[in-house]
């Protein structure tokens, strides 16, 4: 069965990238959210195998909705999308309950990577 | 991507850490400070695997990773560093070296080449595994310095690990941006260590992973005072040797033209207010591009310890090397030349001067010998002395064997000085060697070493103290952009004499005398052989002698006696080569500052 997963990302560009990645990789790349909030909603609609979230969106950054979504499904698997220089974020959002991250800009291989140590 | 922009920076900059990672191995091998060596040696084969993968030079890549995990074997202590193992570490090194000279002289072949085929040389010690019963086990990480998120990474592997069980605790507990990229786990008991390590290594962002007994000594303390030594970094821009040497070319011109247009300008006073400015400024302009073409003499002088070593090994003998004056700068060109010289004459030493430690218990000496190679400053030059405390030169040996070879000789063993013996060893197809050696090879005399050094400018001088040890001494001009020069005339035409080998200028008045047939002059107190120019040149033209220049060279001093001294100029010496048919007296063709053609006269050829 295909892992399913839902990328939060504000920018378009970014969560094409990386829905072509994950899709290209054999991943249903099965919703997109453009803030934190969103994140939390489709969570809660879709319950994907996989959440890549980015770290800074309006709205609900990807901090608190990590630690959102950790409160309702413990379980979930977030993997943290981070610029260069956010260290202190990311190492945050591993102390909300996120399993892994990967720093932009994007390598496709380093992608997959993280992906298959977080579904491992 | 294209990576072939990249090559000559990955040339170089694997160059500088194959000399660290040869000086590690040899560091290991004399047993001082282990610690400190073996990282030095693995954050070396790391740095070029990381690069090398990024060229995607797998071979190299290959090649890096087999001494990486060895090194990890000895700073874990699994594995002994005896010579065996360093034997086999540094012929992995070489190795190594090849395939990055291979690789970049065909980076296609190499990139697209399967992982090729690593020599694998046995284990001498396989090195035993630690497991649980070993008691209480720690594992040290390295998390790559490269990586930009260290801490988060590390935080990961210790939740992961702490979830599963696997560790008691970790060193720091808690990370931040301070994180050096250093963490020690405690292993849980009854752990799998094997599988344990396997996972530490194959972790994102991990350099290394060692799983070692707890309380073995900490790498840290070892590897802490070395980076403080180090002290401040210079900021340094990699500059393309060909655009340095015509930037230097075009100042060493714009110098000889600024002599003309000083010369023009002395008969003009307002130009001479602006000459005199850019007097100034063309002689700034030229020490800062000098300065930018000095490098460390250490350059060079860093792989000797490795040449010593391996000729030491193959003869049996003890020697203890030491290099001083590394920091000493010379102009990169003479510093690329100087090596083999070099080489040559340690091999010498290592091979003749040196007695193995029988040969030395039985001189009253201890049966470790003593190798030094110095450099320092001395005026306009840079003295090099490679000294050794071996039994210095036998003159009855070297006489006899001349003698068999048909080298001319003037003097007995008991009155021959050290200029003859060097005269006698430089002679072309000498050797003293009775045996024919692997190390110095055979029939190769000193002329090799002669030639080069005169080549560049210099000069080498011998000190044999008999049953002592003996010193070679070479001397160089600091640059061959520019040289110092004096200017003379003889015979109506104009020379100029490098002052690397003129001590001073005198005036002939009255002060020839003639002795046993040869004309001497007298300098305070003491009496100079007179070579007079005219002679040597040939020339008829009319002048009289007034003046000479004393030339040095080693311990003969002579008086060179010419018409005029002109001055001291600053000469431009395009090339060293002399012009076929050319009296061999001549080491190249410069301009004045008068614009007029000059030969620049060699003093070594006619003292």
């Amino acid at each position: 069965m295909l892992k399913t997963v839902l990328v939060c990302d504000d920018a378009v560009f970014m969560r094409t990238m990386l829905a072509d990645i994950l899709t290209q990789a054999g991943f249903a790349v099965i919703g997109q959210a453009k803030t934190g909030t969103e994140a939390v909603e489709k969570y809660r609609e879709l319950r994907p195998d996989l959440v890549t979230m980015d770290i800074v969106m309006p709205d609900m950054g990807g901090i608190e909705a990590v630690k959102l979504i950790m409160q309702e499904y413990p379980d979930a698997k977030i993997l943290m999308c981070s610029a260069m220089g956010q260290q202190s974020l990311v190492i945050e959002a591993i102390q909300a309950g996120a399993r892994d991250f990967v720093v932009k800009p994007f390598q496709p291989s380093r992608v997959l990577e993280a992906v298959q140590r977080v579904l491992g | 991507m294209d990576l072939n922009r990249y090559l000559e920076l990955y040339l170089s900059e694997s160059h500088d850490h194959m000399r660290a990672l040869m000086q590690g191995l040899l560091a290991l091998e004399s047993g001082q400070e282990v610690r400190g060596a073996v990282e030095e040696a693995f954050r070396a084969a790391h740095t070029i695997k990381g690069m090398s993968a990024t060229m995607g030079f797998q071979r190299v890549t290959d090649i890096c990773h087999h001494l990486e995990d060895r090194l990890d074997d000895v700073r874990a202590g699994r594995l002994q560093a005896s010579r065996e193992v360093v034997d086999e570490l540094l012929a992995r090194a070489d190795e190594l070296e090849r395939a990055i000279q291979e690789s970049v002289q065909d980076p296609q072949g190499a990139s697209n080449e399967l992982a090729g085929p690593v020599t694998v040389v046995p284990d001498p010690a396989q090195p035993r595994k630690l497991t649980s019963a070993d008691g209480p086990l720690v594992a040290r990480v390295h998390f790559d310095p490269e990586s930009a998120m260290k801490a988060a990474r590390a935080l990961l592997l210790v939740r992961s690990l702490a979830q599963r069980k696997l560790i008691r605790g970790a060193e720091p507990a808690e990370f931040g941006e301070d994180f050096d990229g250093r963490l020690l786990l405690h292993l849980a008991p009854e752990v799998e260590v094997d599988a344990l390590e396997q996972e530490l290594k194959r972790s994102p962002d991990v350099a290394s992973a060692t799983v070692e007994k707890e309380g073995a000594a900490a790498p840290e303390t070892a590897a802490a005072p070395e980076l403080q030594k180090r002290g401040p970094v210079a900021r340094v821009v990699r500059v393309d040797q060909a655009k340095l040497n015509h930037l230097s070319g075009g100042i060493g011109e714009l110098t000889v033209l600024q002599g003309r247009l000083g010369n023009l300008a002395a008969e003009s006073g307002p130009i001479s207010v602006i000459v005199t400015r850019l007097n100034v400024l063309v002689a700034e302009l030229q020490s800062s591009v000098l300065a930018m073409q000095m490098v460390p003499v250490g350059d060079v002088f860093d792989r000797f310890p490795r040449v010593v070593r391996d000729a030491a090994r193959a003869l049996g003998k003890e020697i203890e090397f030491t290099i001083e004056g590394r920091e000493i700068e010379m102009d990169r060109a003479i510093v690329d030349e100087i090596g083999d010289p070099l080489v040559h004459l340690i091999r010498n030493a290592v091979d003749h001067g040196l007695e193995g430690p029988l040969g030395r218990i039985e001189a009253d000496k201890p049966p470790r010998g003593q190798l030094v190679l110095r450099a320092m400053r001395e005026r306009n030059s840079v003295r090099i002395e490679l000294e050794d405390d071996g039994r210095g030169v036998s003159a009855e040996k070297v006489i006899a064997k001349a003698r068999r070879a048909g080298v001319p000789v003037h003097s007995t063993p008991d009155q021959i000085t050290n200029d003859e013996l060097l005269r006698i060893l430089s002679h072309p197809g000498f050797s003293t060697a009775e045996q024919i050696t692997e190390v110095s090879g055979r029939g190769v005399g000193l002329d090799a070493v002669t030639n080069r050094v005169r080549a560049l400018g210099g000069a080498i001088a011998l000190e044999s103290r008999p049953g002592q040890g003996s010193t070679f001494t070479i001397r160089l001009p600091i640059t061959l952009a520019v040289a110092q020069a004096l200017h003379v005339r003889v015979g109506g035409e104009d020379y100029a004499i490098p002052l690397t080998h003129v001590s001073e200028a005198m005036i002939l008045d009255g002060n020839v005398s003639r002795q046993r047939g040869r004309e001497i002059v007298a300098l305070r107190g003491d009496e100079l052989p007179l070579v007079r120019l005219r002679a040597v040149l040939g020339s008829h033209a009319p002048g009289i002698e007034q003046a000479a220049v004393v030339a040095e060279v080693g311990e003969r001093r002579s008086a060179l006696a010419v018409d005029e001294l002109i001055g001291r100029e600053q000469i431009l010496v395009k090339d060293f080569d002399g012009a076929v048919g050319t009296l061999p007296i001549f080491s190249g063709v410069t301009l004045l500052a008068d614009g007029r053609p000059a030969l620049v006269l060699d003093p070594l050829s006619v003292v």
